[in-house]
């Protein structure tokens, strides 16, 4: 197969199963594994949209503690109603129900085609879906109108039986109890002290009441005292929702007041731990929601990233780097801890920032990286930006559920030569053991399951592998042998069900050492991602250099090892077709905001890490190496090369960097649009050049998540720096005179080195194998 | 007519109209003197020109104990008079001299000497009652309004009908140190008119009670609104007894009678269970909202504003409240109180401005700051480790209303349990912050009458024109001092009493010390209350006593107050009780008693030998041996097994506070007979207006003959008495029911007849009514006491609670006033 039937094969498996590897073809031994230098990896989107709707029986699943749900990879006996788990190769009876399976009537897991099967099961969800906001209430009017208006506004986007609440804070922290009809009724809870769940529990009347002298007759007409405590704070939108409207409408700034010199007193660590403990008690394990609009950092009590002190600012990368840092551990273990819990109660935590400073996301961002939440950093509650992407969460199917998943576990099993290493992704480990853990470990490992509080058609987990056996297949079989690994995401459906989603792929392993089948099945943009993940993962825990030296080593070592090259000679070094775009995407990750932090605030590489860890290969690839298009007269638009050279007087450029998109004007073209060409008429093709790439804009973004922030642009302009901090400073002002760079092009001051160094380097690296 | 139509005998008729002269203690048979007396008194303070008179003080008479037995009604006669020197007083104005209402004194002569008191045994004490209505339409005291006060340099009183004018009116003596003092410039000048003034009208030169209007220099901050902050139990027995929608509901018709004629009058809510919930009332909003608080480690306010809301402007957000709180807390299933811990939020709320706490509970407070345990144990009630329940269990109590007091924050306490609530240790707050503990024990909204004794008691207190921010302090001439304070306030410095809130329902009582021989003919003492009244201004009340001093042991005694001094040693015993136990202070009133009987027959009596010696005591002091039986046998001091620690606890309160009027009337109950009562009572006098009452007889059961109907009344209850064998017609006539049978005992409101021949019910009501009438009795007084309808047959315990009051007889574990006597004489014969 050439290298383009291979990619659509590729694709097309991505499409049925969300699924994309590393390498395609597995290596049959743990050696030639060592030696692939990119891990074996998969980038699986557990709930990517299917066409095929559930199916409504209960999965037919493998003896414990294999647990190996039926797939078209298993041998199946029709006579013997028989079926060989390919996972533990034990025979299993096929249940009664199974009697009449034959070549003729086959049951959809069987078929290839249904290698990615969704079971809706007959368990139902112990509680429907619950969404608790927790609402920041320091915040100007403007602002907080707006947000209390989408707020609003989402109620209409619930499901009507889904449970809601409502906690707000500044100073102190209020849960509203919604389900008091006699007046607005709040629980407070200071903003400067650390409440235990059990003390939540107690002030919010959440445990047994065993204070009450005696029971007194209930009156008639009164709650039903089964109900959960809790039903007082949590009830289904279409009962509470003219109490919470009001609630919302009511909601003011914070009335505590704020001197000049200071920032408003906001406890959000206070808020968080609540909502935390309010669900916690009567909730655990079921899916929900706690939802943070927070409007500023946190200035008071536990989880605080600032004093209240506004000469003294919030830490940058360059305090937290000279170890010049009040409040960061501090805050970031307070988190880190809310987190477990929140995890391990199968909870998510989203934090949507509205405010032109950080709000402390980096202390905070383990609430949404452990609990599947969404992280949306904005200006203000006031932005599209943030509008948009918060009505995006409530998007729904065709049935009109959520898409949105709760709760969830997944699961990974291996047949026995591959080992399942570790996932870095929006996960907790669930420290479960079985022979499909790997003994090396890659993220989160040491396990083959790990909880995903929350997930939605997009999240996207790394998953990686290493080559358990020491010499080739063991048994002699017909036809290629495969490494296969099953994917079981049982999750609660927004529908009310619990779900199971079944993916089942197989590879082929690689022939005796020396196969160059493994070296074609090499996929350069899926490596790219998966390795981007490591090195993301990594620079959390490891000083920047270190990450990017790492970065650099393993790029270098791979190249040793599939290039072709004469040793020491690298005017000879080539790649194969399949390698080529790889050093590329790392001479761009290495230039990425995701490892070179200092041109970004702490919350926003908080912000960026966070969503490359959960988007799929296309879109963390566009996060890795922007996209640009230029549009010129009289030509249809097309991509072009991410460098200086491409910026051109009477064209316009659309730069995509996933988080945001970005409309160029050549200076000539801002200059003709300065003068206003495009409303007189002769200049109907200027107009339309104007257009075409707005519209193009207008179409990336529909689909986007979070929301881009879009920019439109001068050659000139201040914004065009966005543009020019992306482009490979293939000439700068070290290289202005050599190099026989066009006149017109942009000199991009900065001190990177160019792809076209970058690559020089490689190459002489590469050769000299000595890395 | 129903006059004698009860089977009454003759004889027993009019018992107790006796042949007392009205105001005089000489013996029988020699009738008139009294008034003679009463008429050289008013002479002595004619104008100067007039008759002139040497100055005498009241004679002694003696009287033996055991013959002449006390008429009861002597317990009303005014004091012994003051008789001063002429020309004592600036004008020959009749209110010169402090009216007793106000401040009286145990000894109306006063012994030049330190060593003359000791030896007369007496105690030398004030009996202060600043105010004596609840509201100042009521009893207006004359008012200089010109911001014009002369003060002693050097003393610091206030210029005053004894002080003395020289230099052609330009100078002032002081009539307590002597120092001459400048008379301020705008003195003669009125600001208002421009003109001058004629100084001899001011009111401060001829009236020892007036008011000062303070200027800029008697207010460290601008005056301080009312204040009053609701703490509102809403736990379950709370909810269930029917206290919060009946509190609810009388703040709520209330919020007329609160004062806030200024507009500033401020009002807050917290309700409390085992959380505390704050109540929001913005301005703009007539919907409240409320804010819980279960946080009780250190409480903090919720909100910065909006929880003490101006009652003009939030009228509408209150009344919604107030409305709205019963079904807000109807289902209540809790069953904790963390009042204490409400306290001190309660206190956080206000103390930046000061004001009331109202707390209204039926609940022990068990959870928060000064929790309590349910400490009492039946079985120590009437053992000696009973008095250690009738302490303090908690130190918070104490220290929290030292910084009440600091923070000008008085609490009132309204208990109501079902059960013990520890009033001991609730009833320190009040003690120490000039508030008051009023007991309900055992209230339910479903019995009218609770429902509705509450709700008046209650509407009234928050009617009363309440002074803020008060200090009182009381100077007196060179050579005496003020010893010790009593009464609920704290004692700030040696003599400073600081009251957050100053109410009108109290006395209190200053012990005198004579601490060098007093020169002059007559001493004086100045109160002088510093107060913000409840309408913003900042006020003084000033009254100026004057008494005689004498070198004669008999003066003393001839002019001593037995009223004044039961009223001191009422104070004495509760403290005695509180501090050393009850048997202590039982112990050492009758002790005391004992002393004054030896003193006088050792000091004042020719000597007399053998048994038939009579026991001889003062005619005006004869009533303290009932008095003092009384307070021996007084719910709060008795012996006795029986008494629940919390009704004891209560009434030692009210003992200490009551002001003096109604303090003796709690001491000894008035009882009437109602079926014979002359054809004159339960009617209007023809010339006052006022109804009359039947003579009060004398506290033996003997009085109780089996077909009469009695009124018992201590003022905080009345017993209406009806013989077993009282006849049918005058249960027809006093209930509107046929026979004695059907008389349903208990708690009660008398039936209303109506229509020909209900004139007799209509009688027994004004008797019931006007008995309960503080006004004539000239005390302010929010209670409404319970009537309880009593049968000679009936309910045991009700009876023998009745009888209880009945002090004269014998009872389990007390004497009768025959053997009470017997013991006493023994005792003097002894000496
Ligand atoms: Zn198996
Ligand atoms: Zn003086």
């Amino acid at each position: 197969m050439d290298m383009e039937q291979l990619k659509d094969q590729w694709v097309a498996a991505e499409e049925q199963d969300g699924v994309r590897l590393s390498w395609n073809v597995f290596p049959s031994n743990r050696l030639e594994s060592s030696r692939l230098v990119v891990p074996i990896g998969v980038l699986y989107t557990p709930l990517k949209e299917k066409e095929q709707p559930p199916v409504q029986y209960e999965p037919v699943t493998c003896k414990a503690p294999c647990r190996a749900v039926l797939n078209p990879y298993c041998q199946v006996d029709s006579r013997a109603k028989l079926w060989i788990c390919p996972f533990c190769l034990q025979r299993n009876q096929l249940p009664p129900h199974y009697k009449d399976i034959g070549p003729n009537s086959w049951p959809l897991e069987l078929s290839p085609a249904f290698s990615t099967i969704e079971y809706k099961l007959a368990r139902p969800a112990p509680a429907p879906p619950i969404f608790l906001f927790v609402v920041d209430t320091c915040q100007e009017e403007d602002s907080l109108k707006a947000l209390k208006d989408s707020l609003i506004m989402s109620l209409s986007l619930l499901p009507p039986h889904a449970l809601v609440g409502l906690i707000t804070y500044g100073t102190m922290a209020h849960v509203h109890e919604l389900g008091y009809t006699e007046c607005a009724k709040s629980y407070v809870f200071r903003g400067n002290k650390e409440y235990s769940a059990k003390q939540v529990q107690e002030m919010l009347g959440l445990l047994a009441a065993g204070l009450r002298p005696q029971q007194a007759p209930m009156a008639p007409g009164r709650p039903q005292p089964h109900m959960p405590p809790s039903s007082r704070f949590l009830l289904p939108v279409q009962q509470c929702e003219f109490q919470l409207t009001n609630a919302l409408e009511q909601l003011q700034k914070d009335p505590w007041p704020v001197a000049n010199d200071k920032r408003p007193l906001r406890c959000t660590g206070v808020a968080l731990s609540v909502a935390v403990g309010l669900l916690e008690t009567s909730f655990a394990n079921t899916g929900a929601r706690i939802m943070l609009f927070s409007g500023g950092p946190g200035t008071e009590g536990p989880g605080i990233v600032v004093g209240p002190e506004l000469r003294e600012p919030i830490r940058s990368h360059h305090d937290i780097e000279r170890d010049n840092i009040k409040y960061y551990k501090k805050a970031t273990k307070f988190y880190e801890n809310m987190a477990k819990r929140t995890a391990h109660n199968g909870h998510i935590i989203d934090i949507f920032a509205g405010c032109l400073d950080q709000v402390g996301l980096l202390e905070m961002k383990s609430l949404a990286n452990s609990t599947g939440g969404h992280m949306i950093l904005t200006d203000s509650f006031t932005s599209s930006m943030f509008r948009q992407s918060f009505v995006k969460i409530f998007d729904k199917d065709a049935a009109d559920n959520l898409l949105m998943g709760f709760n969830a576990s997944l699961e990974v099993l291996t047949t026995k030569e591959l080992k399942v290493t570790g996932l870095i992704g929006h996960a907790v480990s669930m420290n479960k053991k079985s022979t499909s853990v790997g003994e090396t470990e890659c993220g989160i490992g040491n396990t083959c399951s790990w909880k995903m509080c929350g997930l939605s058609p997009t999240t996207s987990v790394a998953t990686y592998f290493e080559i358990a056996s020491q010499a080739g297949p063991a048994q002699q079989q017909q036809g290629p042998q495969k490494g296969l690994i099953q994917y079981l995401t049982y999750y609660q459906h927004s529908s009310g069900q619990f779900h199971l989603r079944v993916t089942t792929i197989g590879r082929d392993l690689s022939g005796p050492t020396g196969d160059p089948s493994i070296a074609h099945s090499f996929d350069q943009e899926t490596a790219a991602v998966l390795m981007a993940r490591i090195a993301v993962f990594k620079a959390e825990v490891d000083d920047g250099p270190d990450v990017l030296r790492w970065v650099d080593r393993m790029l270098i070592r791979l190249c040793s090892r599939f290039a072709d090259y004469r040793k020491d000679d690298p005017t000879s070094f080539r790649l194969e077709k399949n390698f080529t775009l790889y050093p590329q995407f790392v001479f761009h990750l290495r230039r990425s905001q995701f490892l070179q932090v200092f041109n970004n605030s702490p919350d926003e590489t908080a912000f960026y890490r966070h969503v490359i860890n959960r988007e799929d290969v296309g879109n963390s690839l566009i996060m890795i190496q922007p996209t640009l298009d230029t549009y010129a007269f009289d030509e249809p638009s097309r991509p072009v090369l991410l460098d200086s050279t491409s910026i051109q007087p009477n064209h316009i450029l659309l730069l995509d960097t996933f988080f945001h998109i970005l409309i160029f004007h050549g200076e000539t073209v801002a200059e003709w649009k300065k003068v206003g060409y495009q409303d007189q008429e002769g200049y109907e093709n200027f107009k339309k050049l104007l257009e075409l790439p707005k519209e193009d804009a207008r179409e990336l973004i529909a689909d986007r998540f979070p929301l881009p922030r879009f920019i439109v642009c001068d050659a000139g302009g201040s914004q065009a720096r966005f543009l020019l901090s992306k482009l490979n400073p293939s000439t700068t002002h070290t290289s202005g005179g050599y190099g026989g760079v066009p006149q017109n092009a942009q000199t991009i001051f900065t001190d990177d080195v160019s792809l076209q160094t970058f690559m020089e380097h490689l190459m002489k690296l590469a050769v000299t194998g000595t890395n | 007519g129903t006059q004698g139509g009860y089977g009454v005998p003759q004889g027993m008729s009019g018992a107790g109209a006796g042949n007392i002269a009205a105001g005089g203690y000489e013996p029988a048979g020699a009738p008139g003197m009294g008034g003679v007396t009463q008429s050289f008194g008013q002479m002595g303070l004619t104008p100067a020109g007039g008759i002139q008179k040497v100055q005498s003080l009241n004679p002694l008479f003696t009287t033996d104990l055991m013959q002449q037995p006390l008429n009861v009604a002597e317990l009303e006669f005014p004091p012994p008079e003051i008789l001063l020197p002429p020309n004592a007083s600036l004008t020959p104005s009749p209110n010169s001299n402090c009216p007793p209402q106000y401040m009286r004194s145990t000894i109306n002569a006063v012994p030049t000497t330190h060593s003359l008191l000791k030896k007369s045994k007496l105690p030398f004490a004030l009996i202060i009652q600043p105010y004596t209505s609840l509201h100042d339409a009521e009893d207006p005291v004359p008012l200089v309004s010109d911001t014009v006060i002369s003060r002693c340099r050097r003393c610091r009183s206030y210029i005053n009908p004894y002080v003395t004018f020289l230099d052609h009116g330009h100078r002032w003596r002081c009539n307590m140190c002597n120092l001459t003092n400048d008379v301020p410039q705008a003195f003669d000048w009125d600001q208002a008119a421009q003109k001058n003034l004629d100084r001899w009208q001011r009111p401060e030169l001829n009236s020892s009670v007036v008011e000062f209007i303070a200027p800029q220099e008697y207010m460290v901050r601008p005056p301080q609104p009312l204040v009053y902050l609701f703490l509102l139990d809403v736990s379950y027995s709370a909810v269930q007894c029917g206290l919060l929608a009946t509190a609810a509901r009388t703040i709520l018709e209330s919020l007329d009678r609160i004062p806030n004629a200024d507009k500033r009058t401020r009002l807050g809510f917290i309700c409390v269970d085992s959380s505390l919930h704050y109540f929001a009332i913005p301005r703009d909003s007539s919907e409240p909202s409320m804010l819980v608080v279960s946080d009780l480690d250190e409480p903090f306010l919720p909100i910065p504003g909006d929880l003490l809301v101006p009652l003009a402007e939030c009228r509408e957000g209150i009344e919604n409240l107030l409305g709205k709180l019963q079904d807000m807390f109807q289902n209540s299933q809790n069953g904790s109180s963390c009042m204490g811990s409400a306290l001190q939020a309660g206190h956080k709320l206000i103390s930046a401005i000061g004001g009331k706490i109202i707390v209204l509970t039926a609940t022990l407070p068990c959870l928060g700051a000064g929790k309590l345990d349910n400490r009492e144990d039946k079985k120590l009630l009437g053992t000696s480790k009973e008095s250690a329940l009738l302490q303090t269990a908690n130190s918070f109590y104490k220290s929290f209303a030292v910084e009440c007091s600091k923070n000008q924050v008085s609490v009132d306490m309204f208990l109501f349990s079902n059960s013990y609530q520890d009033v001991a240790s609730l009833s320190n707050l009040p003690r120490y912050t000039g508030g008051q503990t009023y007991f309900y024990p055992g209230w339910n909204a479903t019995r009218s009458e609770d429902a509705i004794k509450f709700a008046r008691e209650f509407s009234d207190h928050l009617s009363a024109e309440i002074a803020l921010e008060a200090v009182m302090r009381v100077r007196a001439t060179t050579g005496l001092r003020m010893q010790t304070f009593y009464g609920n306030f704290f004692n700030r410095s040696s003599d400073l009493c600081a009251f957050p809130a100053f109410p009108r329902d109290q006395g209190y009582v200053v012990e005198v010390a004579i601490d060098e021989a007093l020169g002059k003919q007559f001493v004086c003492m100045q109160t002088a209350v510093l107060h913000t009244t409840c309408n913003g201004e900042r006020r003084i009340r000033v009254m100026t006593l004057a008494l005689p001093t004498t070198q004669n042991l008999s003066d003393v005694y001839a002019s001593a107050d037995q009223v004044a001094i039961t009223t001191f040693f009422s104070h004495k015993a509760v403290e005695k009780t509180l501090s050393s136990g009850l048997e202590q202070a039982r112990e050492a009133l009758q002790a005391k008693l004992t002393e004054l009987l030896i003193t006088f027959k050792k000091e004042l009596t020719a000597s007399h030998v053998g048994a038939a010696t009579p026991l001889s005591f003062a005619a005006n002091l004869r009533g303290l041996v009932v008095l003092f039986l009384g307070l021996m046998k007084h719910v709060g001091l008795r012996k006795s097994a029986q008494i629940p620690t919390d009704l004891r606890s209560a009434a030692l309160c009210l003992l200490s506070t009551l002001p003096a009027p109604m303090l003796i009337q709690y001491i000894h109950p008035k009882f009437y007979s109602l079926h014979d009562m002359p054809d004159s009572c339960g009617l209007p006098d023809p010339t006052t207006g006022e109804i009359i009452l039947p003579p009060a007889m004398n506290l033996s059961s003997e009085r109780l003959a089996p077909f009469g109907c009695y009124l018992i009344d201590d003022t905080q209850v009345q017993f209406l008495w009806i013989g077993p064998q009282a006849v049918p017609q005058l249960v027809q006539d006093v209930f509107g029911l046929p026979g004695v049978e059907h008389v349903k005992v208990g708690k009660t409101t008398l039936p209303h007849l109506e229509g020909p021949g209900s004139e007799f019910n209509e009688r027994v009501r004004a008797v019931v009514e006007k008995s309960r009438d503080h006004k004539s009795k000239k005390v302010g007084s929010i209670t409404v006491p319970h009537l309880y309808v009593v049968r000679g047959d009936g309910e045991p315990s009700l009876r023998l609670w009745a009888q209880t009051m009945l002090i004269e007889d014998r009872t389990d574990q007390g004497v009768s006033l025959g053997q009470f006597l017997a013991q006493l004489k023994e005792k003097v014969n002894n000496s």
